[in-house]
């Protein structure tokens, strides 16, 4: 299977502009990120995971070490990464049709095949009827599908996801947790065609129920402790309450659990 | 606190208003001091003739002129300026310092300079209103471009948008709510302080017996040829309804402009 994205040796230390303290988010990262797999990365607080997931998508340079993307270095984003932010950063002064155009609009794409492929996209994620509601008048999950439309109108080959489910409720997550799948392409054959999905989760049976593989970090600076493969069928929706399912759960959460505890009597000092 | 009923709401503060009228009035009659002292009965004369007359809407209308001019001048010269310092730290660092200085200075401080400088045609009113129009521009527009949401231009860059697309599309728009507090702030102070310009430049022009240009000069002539002070606080309560007017007009601008903004 060919590597999408390559890290080797990546390193990330952060320095405090105020007291000049230096912080070792990262740590000799070395992984290859595979074409058309969904990547779910778990660890406790504080072990970079939104500091890879930033390097991937090019908002960060890394200290040490190399990021290629398709064989070149990661110089800055690009709109075939598409990124989902925790809060989803929509722009409030933009409809649901403005902000899921905004990604067509800055490359330039021509009006009318972007209007048209905007309509296909609110239409897909469900939000036909909503196009000149403005975010602050919608649900959390309606939010999140918006962002997602955004995303997906620029035809990114990755998504780069960072907690994009944590901010809802648990109902929503388990239907927006379908969603996801299916329009990922959860119920197709092959994996030549489907994008590449690096997604950023504190849940780790959602971690398990979505992934091909996971990859668990470790904390204080942030290390791959392993790489778990999900060799489970697809589509996975109905996976969810299995006792396979479970185990790996339980798998993943025995690696991380010691330095979780660790982390939160850590933050509160 | 007790319920208050609807009528009672409406009625309550307008009969205080209509006693206040009334004392004010006996007052004024019975101490015999009109002429030194303004009567409601006199301000309402005086407003009537002002109205009739039209000279307080060429008065105001070429105070208006200079405000808006002087506002559109400050904002202009002040949000560019406020989004680069904003946006730019060193520029934050390097012009601060200046700016800082030149803010502390009241406008209404440069005006023999700007009479100097510009005469007293109206060009120094115009003056002394940009400059204190532009400040409020300047600040909250550096406040509002330096508070943007760093996840939404990252968001906005993600999605493959140009520097050029992220200053117009995502600083613009995100700074917009403050920067239209800054301009409610920059006409309420260029309304004040065409007010003091006009005064200062309207004794000069007063004692060179020069035609009466806004609400200012209107004043001074009121005061030291008419002698008039019925006509004088006529004139204050116009000054005061059009801040009202104007901040108001300004508010619903706003809403319509910003729909996003309003929670």
């Amino acid at each position: 299977m060919t590597a999408v994205v390559e890290l080797s040796h990546v390193g990330k230390v952060y320095v405090s502009a105020r007291d000049g303290v230096r912080v070792e988010a990262l740590a000799d990262i070395d992984f290859a990120i595979r074409r058309g797999e969904f990547l779910t990365i778990v660890g406790p607080s504080g072990c970079g995971k939104s500091t890879l997931l930033s390097l991937v998508a090019g908002f960060n340079v890394p200290t040490s070490g190399e990021v290629l993307f398709q064989g070149r270095p990661v110089t800055g984003p690009g709109p075939d990464r598409g990124v989902m932010f925790q809060d989803y950063a929509l722009f409030p002064w933009r409809t649901v049709a403005g902000n899921v155009e905004f990604g067509p609009v800055a490359r330039g794409v021509d009006k009318e095949a972007a209007r048209e492929r905007v309509r296909t996209l609110i239409e897909m994620v469900g939000l036909s009827g909503f196009e000149q509601r403005y975010p602050h008048e919608l649900s959390g999950g309606m939010r999140q599908r918006c962002a997602l439309a955004r995303m997906l109108a620029n035809d990114p080959t990755m998504w780069l996801m960072d907690e994009p489910l944590a901010a809802v409720d648990l109902q929503t997550r388990i239907i927006l947790q379908e969603e996801l799948l299916r329009l990922w392409g959860d119920d197709r054959a092959s994996h030549v065609e489907r994008p590449t999905v690096v997604f950023v989760t504190h849940g780790i049976d959602e971690a398990v129920l979505l992934a091909d593989r996971v990859l668990v970090l470790g904390r204080r600076p942030g290390r791959i402790k392993q790489v778990v493969d999900v060799r489970l069928p697809r589509p996975r929706a109905a996976l969810r309450n299995t006792p396979e399912v479970a185990q790996l759960t339980a798998q993943v959460w025995d690696l991380i659990h010691d330095e979780a505890a660790q982390a939160i009597t850590e933050e509160s000092r | 606190m007790h319920e208050i009923s609807r009528s009672v709401r409406i009625v309550l503060p307008l009969a205080v208003a209509a006693l206040f009228c009334i004392g004010w009035e006996a007052a004024v009659r019975l101490t015999r001091s009109h002429g030194l002292m303004p009567s409601p009965t006199g301000i309402f004369a005086s407003g009537v003739e002002a109205t009739s007359s039209g000279i307080i809407f060429d008065a105001m209308s070429g105070s208006l002129k200079r405000v808006m001019l002087g506002f559109i001048i400050g904002g202009v010269l002040g949000v560019p300026l406020g989004l680069a310092i904003g946006t730019v730290p060193a520029l934050d660092r390097a012009l601060r310092p200046v700016l800082d200085g030149l803010r502390s200075i009241a406008p209404i401080a440069w005006i023999p300079m700007a009479i100097l400088w510009l005469g007293v045609r109206g060009d120094a009113a115009l003056f002394v209103v940009a400059y204190a129009a532009v400040f409020p521009f300047i600040v909250n527009a550096g406040l509002a471009a330096s508070l943007v949401d760093r996840h939404l231009v990252a968001a906005a860059r993600a999605l493959g948008a140009s520097r050029w697309m992220i200053v117009r599309a995502v600083l613009v728009p995100s700074s917009l709510p403050m920067i239209f507090t800054g301009a409610r702030i920059a006409l309420a102070f260029a309304w004040a302080s065409i007010i003091a310009a006009e005064l200062a430049i309207g004794i000069k022009i007063a004692g060179q017996g020069r035609s009466v240009a806004g609400i200012g000069q209107l004043m001074v002539e009121t005061l030291y040829v008419k002698r008039d002070v019925d006509a004088l606080v006529f004139y204050m309560l116009v000054i005061g309804a059009v801040s009202l007017v104007i901040d108001a007009g300004l508010r619903r601008v706003q809403r319509r402009m910003l729909p996003w903004s309003a929670r």
